[in-house]
């Protein structure tokens, strides 16, 4: 049995890409998402995050990311590669 | 097993065409998203792959992936795919179709696509609404659902893309929904894998224009409520379209006749996972090649 970690995943939010469609923060099992002001997410609680993935399954614009601590593969700076034309 | 979004968007998309012009919360993004996961974890090089897409929300889907792409005319998109996988057997080729793309505008070619039995990957997103031209009521809009077509409620019966393909000669056939986007990846994993016609189809939101008018709730909501059962029909606007229809109520000669009298007010749950699956039949397509080649040879 695989052993849950909490408090070691980080979670990258590109604005570039989201349109605040609210998915992630419904999704999320353990409610570390919460909405801001103007109904983008925020990690409000990275803690309680297990890395289950839903937010990224879910959302619809690329625009959310759970990092772990030794991620397979390399993780690309998105924001550049959106501005990239 | 997920890949990072990063990855994807590196390597499987073109990120100076993002953002979508999708709506906020549509599904269609999450569809993609499992596609491009389907190919790589099949093991497919994008080289290999070729999607081709009609007109509509989903037809832009051709324009985000960075496979070998081909926009074309309305309904139209199994016609171009057939000609595409004759021409290179070896290519996957990948059909994304909306609901009003593939049954209504593109049923015919849709049906003889399938009658062929050629392998194509066909993946039909069945949102119940025609989303980009403004909301009308689409072959598989359920009894009861309101669009701007159908104000009152649709009391027409709802077409069953399953039946279809079965009788028309598919070789596998799978449901999912934008609720399940894990099972999505692995059913179109296994679509991939199939040699004959396969479809998938997806069952999506359009929270802007078909959830906005039955009180279906935003994009979350409407996701979640798939998670439960895949119904779509609000029940207090489908007691409404119970009632006689307009055209016929008070008609001089004509009985009023509903929705209920004409026993088409039904379930509209649709199950979920590998609905059907045949064996492999003969492959034709070497058939429809080789007349050609006799002809170069003599």
């Amino acid at each position: 049995m695989d052993i849950v970690a909490r408090g070691v995943y980080e979670i990258r939010l590109y604005r570039g890409l989201c349109k605040a469609c609210g998915l992630c923060v419904a999704w999320c099992p353990q409610q570390v998402l919460q909405n801001d002001a103007e109904m983008y997410p925020v990690a409000a609680h990275a803690d309680r995050c297990v890395n289950c993935k839903a937010c990224e399954r879910h959302c619809p614009d690329f625009a959310i990311e759970v990092v772990p601590p030794h991620p397979d593969s390399e993780i690309a700076d998105v924001e550049r590669l959106i501005h990239a034309r | 097993m997920k890949l990072q979004n990063s990855f994807i968007l590196r390597e499987y998309l073109r990120p100076q065409n993002l953002p979508t012009t999708w709506c906020p919360g549509c599904g269609l993004g999450a569809i993609m998203s499992a596609i491009v996961q389907a190919v790589h974890f099949r093991g497919v090089d994008r080289r290999d792959v070729a999607m081709v897409s009609g007109i509509g929300c989903t037809g832009r889907m051709s324009g985000y992936v960075d496979f070998n792409t081909l926009h074309t005319t309305h309904g139209r998109a199994p016609a171009f795919a057939t000609g595409l996988k004759l021409a290179r057997p070896e290519m996957t080729v990948l059909v994304v179709m909306g609901d009003g793309d593939s049954m209504s505008i593109g049923g015919n070619h849709l049906i003889h696509a399938m009658r062929r039995n050629i392998g194509l990957k066909a993946i039909v997103v069945n949102n119940a609404v025609y989303g980009l031209t403004g909301g009308q009521a689409s072959p598989t809009t359920p009894v009861g659902g309101r669009t701007t077509t159908s104000e009152p409620g649709a009391f027409e019966r709802p077409m069953s893309l399953e039946t279809l393909a079965r009788a028309a000669g598919a070789q596998f056939y799978a449901r999912s929904s934008v609720a399940h986007v894990a099972s999505l990846v692995k059913l179109i994993e296994r679509s991939l894998a199939t040699p004959g016609f396969s479809m998938v189809e997806v069952v999506s939101n359009c929270h802007v224009l078909y959830g906005r008018m039955n009180g279906l709730g935003d994009a979350a909501q409407m996701t979640h409520a798939m998670d439960a059962s895949m119904r779509r029909t609000n029940p207090l606007l489908a007691k409404r379209a119970a009632l006689p229809l307009r055209l016929d109520a008070g008609g001089v000669g004509h009985p009023a006749a509903s929705v209920q009298d004409a026993a088409i007010h039904r379930d509209t749950r649709l199950e979920r996972g590998v609905i059907f699956e045949r064996a492999p039949v003969a492959d034709l397509s070497a058939r429809y090649r080789a007349p050609r080649y006799e002809r170069e040879e003599q």
